[in-house]
């Protein structure tokens, strides 16, 4: 018989090792340096001085921050829910098609986008809305919109953005959606057939419900992602017209590089940082909640 | 055992890329000076692309002078995009060049960071005679930086067979300006849709800069209105003052005569697709990008056309950048550095670069090689275009004046309101800076 080896209670934490450096340089490091250099005046170019809490009670008169977070918060209203929705439906209608070869093309379609650029992304869609395409303008035409007027307006520019994140990362939420649909098994929908449900029924009682926690976790990632977008909108609208489309990411980019404000920038991406970490605590307490329903 | 002496291997090789990665990197030119004289030494230059193939083309023509300093030139060609990022990372990770390309907006900072040279006592009165534009590197009470990149000002280039169309002659006033931008808004298929327009405006910024609408449209119109960005002892901004305004809303009342979608339009997209498709009477662009050769080829639907360097209201004034060159005080040989910036910017290296990237002679002993029809830029126009004034917070306080005229274009604030808030928000910005920095 083959001596079972000793495992060193040092083993594991090699194991963890080069992901927890990493980590911790990378994540943690920054993290605190963030926040340290948000109590400095502090320009990249020149060592920092430290100023106390004189960024963190600007950051209670600043009448740009506020505006950037009501963008932020606007892109994340808008594109979250559609994104959950129009994802689940998609991944709900691909599941049962998806052997076929339009549902392959569907699947690869909506997918596509989100291995695209954010940057290239952007550049076309500015492209294709302002090119004054005919094609393009009578698309739009159909819905009685001037596709060349989108951008130009603070109104409907942060729509647009919002719509874009959506088209771009859907595919990302519906392949989540979709493997979560397959784990599902088909005998609950034999069952259900058996005792007479209707396909409206089957979707409502069994997948949705089944589909929860997924749903929750997109959600959440799906917010995450829309209040730190920025490549999109850098070259889509450069956070434009008079700052409609300006985040709270493009703020700090703008304060770091832009402004030589990079200690205040730091407490800004705090205050971002503070919002994800909510987000998060939220997402933990729903998904505990909904582990100890099922 | 050997799961064991993996994952040690990964720790360490892991440790050994972090402590790579987090070093700084040393002067080139320090380590090769301070050993033996009779090595070569290496001077770092930092420029953004200024032609197709900068690197090669400068390389080609520095070889020369190479040879005779026993210098190495070595170049890092930063993209525009991310120019000023580059340049923010390089001097936070210890990394500076010996000379770098700075534009106004840059110098501020790095001026009262004390990262760039003061030149005043290293050139004689004869670099002034030679460089022409030598005075325009003078800012903050200093001169420091050699124009490398002048002459070519944005300015008002006009389609002269709708003017032709028009019986006007090219505008020389505002009032001539708005006339015949009126004129030429005109539904010209007859189906009841506007498709020629008398000013080709571009606002959004979403590939360039928001910087890029006031170099366009907006200096020029306050300049010649007679107001500035700040006042003369830079510790305000005067553009909400009634020259400001007058400026303003002078742009303001074009609005009829530019594109609908003038909000969504880039400036480079409103000059390339409705100018020189010959959809508009007006286009403004920098002069460097359009002459008879761009235009034959990038815009071909164009052939009959011409400019105006600067209207005329109060007095004249277009965007004329005077990019520089500067040298670093961390360079170890400023006099080399300054050598070699004398040498590019000079009359032997500029006469050949100017045959594959055309531009304004920036001595007096280069003779003008460009476009016949641009060089009266050069030559009787010289006094009506200017760079910018190098003031405290540059970029933030310009970023916010563009922003504001965003709105008053879009319908959102009127214009005295817009400019007095976009002020109030400004001289704060200042106010702040001068309490930090005096």
């Amino acid at each position: 018989m083959k001596k079972k080896k000793k495992v060193s209670v040092f083993t594991p934490y090699l194991y963890i090792a080069p992901i927890s450096l990493i980590l911790l340089t990378f994540v943690a490091g920054s993290l605190i340096i963030a926040i340290c250099f948000s109590f400095t005046q502090y320009n990249i170019i020149t060592p920092a001085k430290f100023n106390g809490l004189y960024n963190y009670l600007k950051l209670f008169r600043d009448t740009k921050l506020r505006l950037c977070i009501m963008n932020t918060l606007k892109i994340a209203v808008i594109s979250v829910p559609l994104q959950i929705i129009c994802s689940t439906l998609l991944a709900v209608l691909i599941a049962s098609r998806q052997h076929t070869i339009l549902g392959k093309l569907t699947k690869a379609a909506v997918f596509i986008p989100y291995l695209s650029s954010s940057a290239v992304v952007g550049t076309v869609w500015k492209a294709i809305l302002n090119g004054g395409n005919p094609i393009v303008k009578s698309i739009f035409g159909i819905l009685g919109i001037d596709p060349t007027m989108l951008l130009g307006s603070s109104k409907t520019a942060i729509i647009t953005v919002a719509l874009l994140i959506v088209w771009k990362d859907i595919g990302y939420y519906m392949i989540i959606m979709l493997s979560s649909l397959m784990s599902i098994s088909n005998s609950y929908y034999e069952v259900a057939k058996v005792d007479g449900a209707t396909s409206f029924d089957m979707l409502t009682k069994i997948t949705l419900p089944l589909l929860k926690p997924t749903i929750i976790m997109n959600t959440f990632l799906a917010t995450i992602v829309s209040v730190q977008v920025f490549d999109l909108i850098y070259t889509m609208t450069g956070g434009g017209p008079s700052m409609s489309t300006t985040t709270l990411v493009m703020y700090a980019y703008q304060l770091t590089f832009k402004s030589g404000k990079s200690g205040y920038a730091m407490a800004v991406s705090n205050v971002l940082m503070l919002i994800l970490l909510v987000v998060i605590l939220f997402q933990q307490r729903f998904l505990k909640r909904d582990a100890s329903e099922i | 055992m050997k799961k064991k002496l993996l994952s040690v291997l990964l720790c360490v090789s892991m440790i050994s890329a972090l402590a790579a990665g987090c070093g700084s990197k040393e002067s080139t030119s320090s380590e090769e000076n301070g050993s033996d004289s009779s090595e070569a030494t290496t001077l770092t230059m930092w420029l953004p692309p200024l032609d197709e193939d900068t690197e090669t083309n400068f390389k080609n023509l520095l070889s020369g002078w190479e040879e005779e300093n026993n210098c190495t030139v070595e170049m890092e060609i930063i993209p525009w995009q991310s120019y000023e990022e580059r340049w923010a990372t390089g001097v936070a990770g210890g990394e500076t060049p010996d000379i770098g390309y700075m534009y106004v907006e840059m110098y501020p900072t790095y001026i009262s960071s004390g990262l760039v040279m003061d030149l005043t006592d290293m050139v004689t009165d004869e670099d002034y005679e030679e460089y022409l534009f030598l005075d325009r590197g003078e800012m903050m009470g200093g001169l420091y930086g050699v124009p490398i990149v002048t002459g070519v000002p944005f300015v008002l280039y006009y389609n002269q067979d709708i003017l032709d169309s028009l019986n006007e002659e090219a505008p020389e006033t505002w009032e001539d300006f708005a006339r015949i931008c009126e004129e030429a808004t005109q539904d010209t298929d007859g189906d009841g849709v506007i498709d020629q327009y008398g000013y080709a405006v571009g606002l959004n910024s979403g590939d360039m800069s928001n910087l890029y609408v006031l170099n366009s449209y907006i200096y020029s119109l306050l300049w010649q209105a007679g107001g500035d960005i700040y006042t003369d002892d830079l510790k305000e901004v005067a553009f909400n003052n009634e020259a400001g305004v007058e400026a303003i809303e002078f742009f303001k009342s074009l609005k009829p005569y530019m594109p609908e979608n003038v909000m969504s339009l880039s400036g480079t997209d409103a000059f390339s697709t409705i100018f020189a498709e010959g959809k508009a009477a007006f286009g403004v662009t920098r002069s460097s990008s359009a002459d008879e050769t761009t235009f034959a080829s990038d815009y071909p639907n164009l052939k009959n056309w011409d400019y105006v360097t600067s209207l005329k209201n109060v007095d004249y004034g277009t965007f004329g950048a005077a990019d520089c060159l500067s040298v670093m005080t961390t360079s170890e040989n400023p006099e080399l550095a300054l050598d070699l910036i004398k040498y590019i910017t000079g009359s032997e290296f500029m006469t050949e670069y100017h045959k594959v990237a055309p531009g304004a002679p920036l001595t007096a002993t280069e003779e003008y090689t460009g476009d016949p029809k641009m060089e009266r830029i050069v030559s009787e126009d010289r006094d009506k275009w200017r760079p910018l004034q190098a003031g405290p917070c540059g970029s933030e306080i310009l970023e916010n004046y563009a922003a504001h005229i965003q709105s008053i274009m879009e319908g959102n604030m009127d214009v005295k309101e817009a400019l007095d808030e976009s002020a109030e928000y400004c001289n704060e910005v200042l106010n702040e800076y001068y309490a930090e920095n005096e």
